[in-house]
């Protein structure tokens, strides 16, 4: 499973990093650090979980 | 022939009412939902009038169209302010800059660096008040923790808590006729810009381990900040840094005062703080942002003019039941934090982690020291339309 994270539209609320801040990694200002992101087998759930918690929709399944 | 101004379109339901009213706690939350049921987009005609968005999806798209709803005036009914808040009221890539260069000091990696302050801060408050069996949580703990947070954090003398606090009164909860409460504001404005001005030179002559001297540095455009913008950002922080978290505070308390499962769970459980938190912002939020729109356009169908202001009050989205299931209440396993509480946008809260840092830590040493209080007896809890919490909040617990 791959994630995109439309780098554009992440306005540092850090929700997915609150999901699981090794998956979802913030830089030195607190937004997205990687716009594609693999999630290893066992994750997909806190994928999905990260997709729905984006205020801005920033996050997609690919 | 009357010089009539457009009538707006039918679908946007005109009301005449005062944000300024006081109203029990939970009157506004209860007028915001009538009018949200009405249409979603509703034009209140207090000042110049202006439009109200009612459900979540239109907030956020004018949230996240800074271009079209400008910040350069944040407040609905002063559509022509003559103050500016920096960064919020400034946009595009003037703006970024601002965000670049301030955001590494309110990351979730620096906040953790504070954790242990701002928890020594919470705890000798909350050690004060314990063995008294009553306070009022707002003027005895909710409006002083979040602002001695931040005085430590910008540089500011914790002697100079008091006046600060006074200040801030004035800007945010003054109360009348609303001519005056906007002098007031202003005056209370210009005050602190003049009791920051004092600590410029102080900081060129004897640089400190804080905020303020860190801001001397800063660039727009490649050349150096000017007192003037220094001031403006700084008077902004002491503001932003005073009322929201206090505010959230009152309202978490009063939830947890009179819902004794839920704050037994907290008690029993503290690691469903943080999504306790989360859930009590998605229902209680109280801010109240807006935006100047710089061209015709539209929101849900209903014409917007250029030079229109916008309401957002950001519990419209929170309790709207169109996005949100059984959205008034509030269930601490919904397990989501994806609401607007912090705004959405370029302009999304810039202390948001610091606020969620102080707020999970008043949580959690509240309910080491106090696990069991109820409502106080007291003045009547009331509440604003403004971007305000609650006035007053007596607790009682046993000792």
């Amino acid at each position: 499973m791959k994630v995109s994270i439309d780098l554009d539209k992440c306005c540092g609320h850090a929700r997915c990093n609150a999901v699981d801040s090794e998956l979802f990694q913030l830089d030195d200002i607190g937004y997205a650090l990687h716009a594609d992101i693999d999630i290893p087998p066992g994750a997909e759930d806190k994928a999905r979980q990260a997709v729905g918690e984006c205020p801005e929709r920033a996050i997609s399944l690919d | 022939m009357t010089a009539a101004q457009p009538e707006p379109a039918p679908a946007c339901p005109v009301h005449d009412y005062t944000p300024y009213e006081l109203k029990p706690l939970g009157g506004w939350t209860a007028f915001y939902d009538e009018l949200r049921q009405e249409a979603p987009v509703v034009r209140n005609e207090f000042g110049r009038g202006y439009f109200i968005p009612t459900h979540h999806e239109d907030i956020l798209a004018v949230l996240q169209d800074p271009e079209t709803f400008s910040s350069e005036a944040l407040v609905a009914y002063e559509p022509d302010p003559s103050y500016k808040w920096i960064p919020a009221m400034i946009g595009g890539e003037e703006h970024r800059q601002w965000r670049r260069q301030l955001g590494p000091y309110f990351s979730p990696r620096e906040i953790e660096k504070v954790d242990a302050r701002v928890r020594a801060r919470a705890r000798g408050l909350i050690e004060e008040l314990a063995g008294r069996g009553t306070c009022d949580l707002m003027t005895d703990f909710a409006l002083k923790f979040p602002t001695a947070v931040v005085l430590e954090v910008v540089g500011l003398p914790e002697d100079d808590l008091p006046f600060l606090m006074a200040l801030e009164e004035d800007i945010n909860h003054a109360i009348g006729d609303p001519g005056d409460v906007i002098r007031r504001k202003v005056t209370a404005i210009d005050a602190v810009k003049r009791y920051l001005d004092g600590k410029i030179a102080k900081r060129r002559a004897e640089p400190a381990d804080d905020l303020i001297t860190k801001s001397l540095d800063m660039q727009i455009d490649g050349r150096p900040v000017t007192d003037d913008e220094l001031l403006n950002w700084w008077q902004f922080l002491v503001q932003a840094g005073l009322d929201s978290v206090a505010g959230m505070l009152g309202y978490f308390f009063h939830h947890l005062a009179t819902h004794p499962a839920d704050r037994r769970r907290i008690v029993d459980q503290p690691e469903t703080i943080p999504a306790a938190m989360e859930e009590m912002m998605r229902a209680f939020s109280f801010i109240v942002t807006g935006r100047k729109v710089t061209r015709d356009t539209e929101i849900a169908g209903c014409p917007v003019a250029a030079g229109s202001m916008v309401q957002l009050a950001l519990k419209m989205s929170g309790r709207d039941d169109t996005f949100y299931d059984h959205a008034s209440t509030v269930d601490f396993d919904r397990g989501t934090s994806n609401h607007l509480a912090f705004g959405a946008g370029p302009h999304r809260c810039l202390g948001s982690h610091l606020a969620r840092r102080e707020l999970r830590v008043a949580l959690e040493e509240w309910h080491k020291v106090i696990p069991d209080y109820r409502l106080g007896e007291g003045e009547p809890i009331t509440e604003f339309g403004r971007s305000s919490g609650v006035n007053t909040l007596p607790l009682a617990w046993d000792v």
